[in-house]
């Protein structure tokens, strides 16, 4: 059973010591650290830049465009629809993802199919990307496992407003990482052919 | 009257209440499938079980009777695992393709399920293929795997519309319902078996795909397809632009009134919705400007140009040569409206509302009436009662065909069912005035001096009498449709113009004033009428016969 | 001395501090991204590139000034436009003028002239860098005033009364340097800092005054109105006087306070720290302390000393970009507290106490 504990903030405040409130030491302390970090970070600069292959890196930064930071698999990443094995959409236009959506991003125009066990079929299915706020409720609701966001694509940018609404081809189009492997999409390059 | 307690609830019923209808007095829902007020009992669902003392099984509430001193209970554990029960049975052959199906959101088998379902399936079997998306009418699809057998629509078409085109065939789980061999189920009423599932077997061809339920805004109101009254329900999706192909009203849906339609209403009926935002509607005001061709203008100008046209006209040859029609698909607050402005403000003699019947109304046992109009009753009370003269709408066309009319006001769509549009064209030729207050464009707008595009009664609130006189509410479900406009709002901009008293703007506060100004509507108020209906013909009866 | 002679010294002196002034604070614009990044464990800025050649983001000096003179100069509508172009000129300009006190060298001989290694050896040296530093208040203060704006005068009033509250101990600490050289000339001050201590220790300012060093420093640093006390500006949030400047005016306040930086290492260098002085380093070249001695031509013995001081004035360049991105900001009334309640009184009794040791030791 959980039970609120009330913090009172005055008591957590520590009294300093007369050391502490001369602040100098403390000045001193902050400036050793940090010109710590310096010395070894600019060491191990060097010897790398002189070749020392073993030596720690001097930075914990990724390089961006050209050195990826490696995704969870778990990651909310731009959505896609998923295909049948003969290629049409999975998705039956249900609208489940379109009224779990707390941002109102997807819109859904649905229409009848001849095969009585499909019967029915997304027209247009369009997500406003600049809207998405990347919740995965329209993920889980999906009842045929029809949108997925599991692309890797995290880089999304469009020239307009209206670039940034996906249409259906668009979302069909798109793989998922896993057989993309680790080539990157150039989104923005993708939505500028459109 | 045998008293019966139900969950710890005690009340007296007649004998004969079964006792699913005795625990709805109380409040209390049990579960069913098959049980439909408005139609025999068959008590093949088994959904209602409910315990009862001595009893050595469940009973189903539906089909047993109660008898002095029943003690019901509805919520014990031997019920809940019996519901469990049958809806695993239920659904062992159902396909569960929720995610396609329209009934979603609405379907019985999903809400009992999510009550009382097992959750943890424990069939292993395969589930039986049977048709689907087989269109088996104009209006309903059939979905055989769907269906639970409840048998309630072959029940419809055997009791209520006594059409008998569907059946139940084969046994064992292979039973499967199925229209009669060689028979399409296209019955005046068929759109009601969509309404009688239970789950989504049947469902409806003209609301297939079109917008989720839940999407759906509903509004009390009551169909104007005859002068029968039918209680309905607007459905419309507000909300999201994008669906239902863009418009707004999805569908119409009976709504239970006892006095007037039952549980039921006809197709006629239920498919008149497209009229609200079909492609002919009157969006803007027309106006024929001197000298040029019909012009779509603005408020301002098409109402500057009435007060123009028609201040001059009448100046030129008089109110007597001035005419209004009203007919009778306007509801009594824009009759009321007319009648303030034209008869005691205008003077205008000359005010029709009585049309030739309708060549096309058909009339049966069960809910149609030949009298296509909506308000015939009211027009007579509101129009017809103060007049002297009370002509009839032959005599004004017969009096514009002829040449005597100058001015005159068609206010209402009600004359396009009536004649063809030559003869429209022929009579109205010699009017030089001619001001039509209409919801679709046609002859009469295309003839008018000024079309003023006026809101149909899924815009705007209102009251109509049906064919018994009684007095029913409708709300505003939806914005008025392009420009158009309400005609207790425009008529009142119009006697400003002209500086005289119109009837109030809002429809509460006219029916407020039509009710101090008509004896048939005294001490009615849109409260008093309610949900509803009241027929205030019966309650005079009432007090004459005191 | 020929007159001739004595304009191209002059010349030649001013050149090269002027430009090792402004060279320096270009650096400076680079070592402040890269030296955070390092102590941050980043790399920093690195991309800009020529034909591929990136050196560890130094182009990003050249990148910087490209950008500050190529960006739309924008003027608000102020009815004080010249002084609002003024407002930087002056923080720059007497930046600048205080180098010309600064001695970084000591003399050579040239033609058998000696050219003291200082743009001007006033006698009144300090005095004239305090009055340079006061005037430079007045470029924050017009910048503030004519930007026509509500935060940026709050600004240039909250930079006001932060340098007016920390040039009195600024002032102050220095008493106890000069009433121990006896000089107001910084050329003086350097030479008297060439003896040594108990017979090895330099004699140095800061073993001198080392409460002096400490007072001097902190002043200083809040003279320059960098972190942790950036109250006037603090770009982050509550954004300052030059709100309203952009383009080179921009870029011309955020020179103005690297130069101040190289300013201030200057006079710690100089007061505190030997100036040009080599410890052991005479005239004639290295005496040691144990009496073994290197004997050198004065063009080396030239040559190193300017060396030093150029390597003085970068260490205390690199202490301040420390302090800079290791303390957190002051609130005003912190600043404020600090100021007048513990650096003041410090520093008078820092005054104090040196005068009596002074006099005691004269008598």
């Amino acid at each position: 059973m959980g039970t609120v504990r009330v913090i009172n903030v005055s008591e957590r405040r520590r009294v300093l010591t007369f050391w502490e409130r001369i602040y100098l030491p403390e000045v001193w302390r902050g400036l050793v650290l940090t010109a710590r970090h310096f010395f070894v970070n600019l060491w191990r600069h060097t010897l790398r830049l002189f070749g020392v292959k073993s030596a720690l890196p001097g930075a914990a930064t990724y390089q961006y465009p050209e050195v990826r930071r490696p995704q969870s698999p778990r990651l909310r990443t731009l959505h896609r629809l998923a295909k049948r094995p003969d290629g049409t959409p999975r998705c039956v236009a249900c609208m489940m993802c379109e009224t779990v959506c707390p941002a109102f991003c997807i819109k859904i125009v649905a229409e009848e199919v001849d095969d009585p066990n499909i019967e029915k079929r997304p027209k247009s299915f369009d997500i406003d990307i600049g809207r998405c706020v990347f919740c995965g409720f329209c993920v889980e609701a999906c009842p045929e496992d029809a949108i997925r966001m599991d692309t890797g694509i995290t880089e999304i940018g469009a020239l307009s407003r209206e670039g940034m609404v996906l249409n259906i081809d668009t979302l069909l189009s798109l793989p998922p990482k896993s057989e993309r492997g680790d080539k990157p999409v150039d989104f923005l390059q993708q939505q500028l052919v459109q | 009257m045998p008293k019966v307690t139900i969950d710890d609830l005690t009340i007296d019923v007649p004998a004969g209440t079964t006792v699913i209808q005795a625990a709805e007095k109380l409040g209390i829902y049990i579960p069913r499938y098959c049980y439909h007020p408005g139609l025999s009992i068959a008590g093949s669902c088994r959904m209602c079980l409910v315990e009862i003392e001595k009893a050595p099984k469940l009973q189903i509430a539906c089909y047993t009777f109660v008898t002095e001193g029943m003690i019901v209970r509805t919520t014990t554990e031997k019920v809940i695992v019996a519901r469990q029960a049958i809806l695993e049975f239920l659904l062992a052959n159902h396909p569960l393709d929720c995610p396609v199906c329209d009934q979603a959101g609405e379907c019985k088998l999903q809400e009992f399920y999510m009550q009382f379902g097992q959750y943890d399936s424990t069939l292993l079997e395969n589930k039986l293929k049977k048709h689907k998306a087989m269109p088996i009418g104009p209006h309903i699809m059939l979905d055989s795997e769907r269906c639970i057998l409840c048998s309630r629509c072959v029940r419809f078409v055997d009791e209520v519309s006594k059409t008998h085109e569907l059946g139940i065939f084969n046994r064992g789980d292979h039973s499967e319902l199925l229209p009669v061999k060689g028979v399409t189920v296209d019955n005046p009423y068929s759109g009601c078996l969509a309404d009688v599932c239970p789950v989504g077997a049947l469902t409806d061809r003209d609301f297939r795909f079109k917008v989720r339920v839940w999407y759906l805004d509903k509004t009390e109101s009551v169909c104007h397809g005859c002068s029968r009254g039918c209680n309905i329900e607007i459905h419309a999706n507000r909300r999201r632009s994008h669906h239902n192909d863009g418009k707004l009203v999805a569908r119409l849906k009976p709504r239970f009134n006892g006095e007037v339609n039952g549980h039921w209403m006809c197709d006629a009926g239920r498919y008149s919705y497209k009229r609200f935002e079909s492609e002919d509607r009157l969006l803007q005001p027309l106006v024929r400007l001197t000298g040029k061709g019909q012009e779509k203008a603005d408020w301002t100008l098409a109402l500057s140009q009435v007060d123009e046209q028609v201040t001059h006209q009448i100046g030129r040859t008089g109110v007597a040569a001035a005419a209004v029609i009203a007919t009778p698909d306007l509801s009594n607050e824009e009759l009321y409206a007319v009648r303030r402005l034209f008869m005691q403000g205008m003077k205008i003699e000359k005010i029709a509302h009585r049309c030739p019947a309708d060549p096309n109304g058909v009339e049966d046992n069960l809910l149609r009436k030949s009298d296509t109009f909506a308000n015939t009753y009211g027009a007579g009370l509101i129009i017809g009662a103060p007049h002297t003269a009370d002509p009839t709408v032959e005599t004004i066309l017969e009096a514009a065909g002829a040449g005597k009319l100058k001015t005159l006001f068609i206010v209402g769509d009600g004359l396009l069912s009536r004649y063809s549009a030559d003869v429209l064209r022929e009579k109205l030729k010699n009017v030089e005035t001619l001001i039509t207050i209409q919801t679709h464009g046609s002859v009469l707008t295309e003839l008018a001096t000024v079309a003023l595009p006026m809101t149909t009664f899924a815009e705007t609130d209102g009251t109509i009498c049906n064919s018994e006189g009684r007095v029913q509410h409708f709300d505003q479900a939806i914005p008025p449709v392009g420009q158009s406009r309400p005609l207790l709002e425009m008529l009142v901009d119009l006697a400003n113009r002209w500086e005289l008293k119109a009837a109030p703007r809002l429809p509460e506060s006219c029916f407020a004033e039509l009710a101090g100004n008509v004896e048939y509507f005294s001490g009615l108020t849109y409260s008093k009428i309610g949900d509803a209906g009241v027929n205030p013909s019966r309650r005079s009866a009432a007090t004459a016969t005191a | 001395m020929s007159a001739g002679m004595e304009i191209g010294a002059a010349v030649g002196k001013t050149i090269f501090i002027v430009m090792f002034a402004l060279s320096l604070g270009g650096l400076l614009t680079w070592v402040e991204r890269k030296q955070s990044a390092v102590m941050q464990d980043r790399i920093g800025a690195n991309r800009a590139s020529i034909l591929g050649f990136r050196v560890w983001g130094l182009f990003h000096i050249i990148a910087d000034a490209v950008k500050m003179f190529t960006k739309e100069d924008f003027v608000p509508d102020t009815p004080h436009k010249f002084i609002h172009a003024l407002a930087p000129v002056l923080s720059i300009f007497f930046a600048l003028l205080s180098f010309a006190v600064i001695p970084f060298g000591s003399s050579i001989v040239i033609a058998g002239q000696s050219i003291g290694l200082q743009v001007a050896d006033v006698n009144v040296g300090i005095l004239f860098i305090f009055a340079m530093m006061s005037v430079a208040v007045y470029g924050v203060v017009l910048a503030g005033w004519s930007s026509n704006n509500n935060y940026s005068l709050l600004g240039g009033v909250r930079a006001t009364a932060q340098m007016i509250s920390y040039e009195i101990t600024f002032g102050l600490t220095l008493v106890g340097v000069i009433m121990i050289f006896q000089t107001l000339s910084l050329q003086e001050i350097v030479r008297a800092q060439g003896g040594l201590l108990f017979g090895f220790l330099p004699m140095w300012g800061v073993f001198l005054q080392p409460l002096g060093f400490l007072l001097f420093m902190t002043a200083a640093i809040a003279e320059t109105k960098r972190i942790p006390f950036d109250i006037p500006e603090g770009e982050s949030e509550i954004i300052g006087f030059f709100l309203e400047y952009s383009s080179m005016k921009f870029g011309m306040f955020m020179f103005a306070d690297f130069i101040e930086q190289i300013l201030v290492a200057s006079m710690v260098t100089t007061f505190f720290f030997g100036g040009w002085q080599v410890p052991y380093l005479g005239d004639g070249g290295f005496v040691f302390p144990w009496g073994s001695t290197i004997d050198m031509n004065t063009w080396l013995v030239e040559s190193l000393r300017v060396i030093s001081f150029v390597l003085k004035v970068s260490f205390f360049c690199w202490l301040q970009m420390l302090i800079r991105w290791t303390l957190p900001r002051f609130r005003f009334d912190q600043l404020m507290n600090l100021g007048w309640k513990i650096l003041l009184p410090l520093s008078l009794a820092n005054a104090l106490v040196t005068a009596i040791i002074v006099l005691w030791i004269g008598r």
